[in-house]
């Protein structure tokens, strides 16, 4: 039994660092220019793949609900809707619609764009929900990722309980 | 001690194996796997994405020579430091209370879960004996 690596091993181990770190980098050139590019600095979610998925601030958030031109969605699950949501938005917990989104509450929502929000700071539920209705035929669809924190902290109207309003 | 050379080599099989496949998954969708390594909460949006680069070709790579029989010790030990970091990771975001897919086989992930901890640690007794003991004849 040889407990400490000899000097030979320790040049392998190096050395298939150095190729993963060669390869991983030039088998994605393309996704590590975009990145240099800032491409990705909100998300990792790619463009190419997602091009109707958009990341909008506060401000914009708040003037898509000034003019009604928006559903807004939240991510997060049923108790924390319950505790309180942006007014008029519909509880889609990531969980529950991972297994499904119902078809009526599709169609209920058609043609309209998507706001989407959870938490706020570092909550990623938003995003993976984005994804998900992206895929059940959405386009339209804006993360607000400052989230319920950064909208409460602003004092915009908000509703408590079961239903939106 | 594992001296039995059969047995050692079902350990690389196993081991290079599942470092095969969790790499391939990852290799296919590497912006997916950098927003998994994000979802621990831990490393920076810089350090997921090169991350999420990188990896999953270690991981492939030292499945390949685990099983080719190349670079075998340092392959293992290699697998072994992955495993210890997987497990470091997975107790740090139970302990958290972080409710996340693992990530670790790219769309076929599953939740983060204590099971997690015992498929890692298998893996981690099979790759350390890959590592340690020389294989021998038996007698």
């Amino acid at each position: 039994m040889n407990f400490l690596p000899s000097k030979n091993i320790i040049w392998q181990v190096l050395a298939i660092l150095g190729l993963s770190c060669l390869v991983g980098i030039g088998a994605n050139f393309s996704l590590v220019q975009k990145y240099l590019k800032g491409e990705f600095q909100q998300s990792f979610l790619s463009r190419d793949k997602y091009p109707g998925v958009t990341f909008i601030s506060l401000a914009e958030a708040e003037q898509l609900f000034a003019q009604k031109a928006a559903t807004f969605i939240d991510a997060r699950s049923q108790e924390e809707y319950v505790s309180g949501h942006i007014l008029g938005a519909l509880n889609l917990p990531l969980n529950e619609t991972k297994k499904g989104v119902a078809a009526d509450q599709l169609q209920a929502l058609s043609e309209r764009s998507l706001v989407i929000y959870c938490q706020g700071g570092d909550c990623e539920t938003s995003e993976a929900l984005a994804k998900i209705l992206y895929e059940s035929g959405f386009k339209n669809i804006k993360v607000f990722q400052g989230g319920w924190a950064e909208w409460k902290q602003a004092g915009l109207p908000v509703a408590e309980g079961n239903g939106p309003q | 001690m594992v001296r039995n050379k059969h047995l050692l080599f079902i350990f690389r099989l196993v081991v290079g194996g599942v470092f095969i496949w969790a790499g391939v998954l990852k290799i296919m969708d590497p912006l997916g796997f950098a927003q998994n390594i994000k979802n621990y909460r831990i490393f920076s949006h810089d350090t997921s994405f090169f991350l999420a680069l990188v990896l999953p070709w270690m991981e492939a790579l030292c499945g390949i020579f685990l099983i080719i029989g190349f670079w075998r010790r340092a392959s293992a030990l290699l697998t072994s430091a992955m495993l210890l970091g997987f497990i470091a990771l997975v107790v740090i975001t139970i302990a958290r209370g972080i409710d996340i897919d693992c990530g670790c086989f790219g769309q076929f992930s599953r939740k983060l879960d204590y099971k997690l901890l015992v498929s890692d640690s298998l893996l981690l007794l099979f790759s350390l004996s890959i590592y340690f003991f020389k294989p021998k004849k038996l007698a």
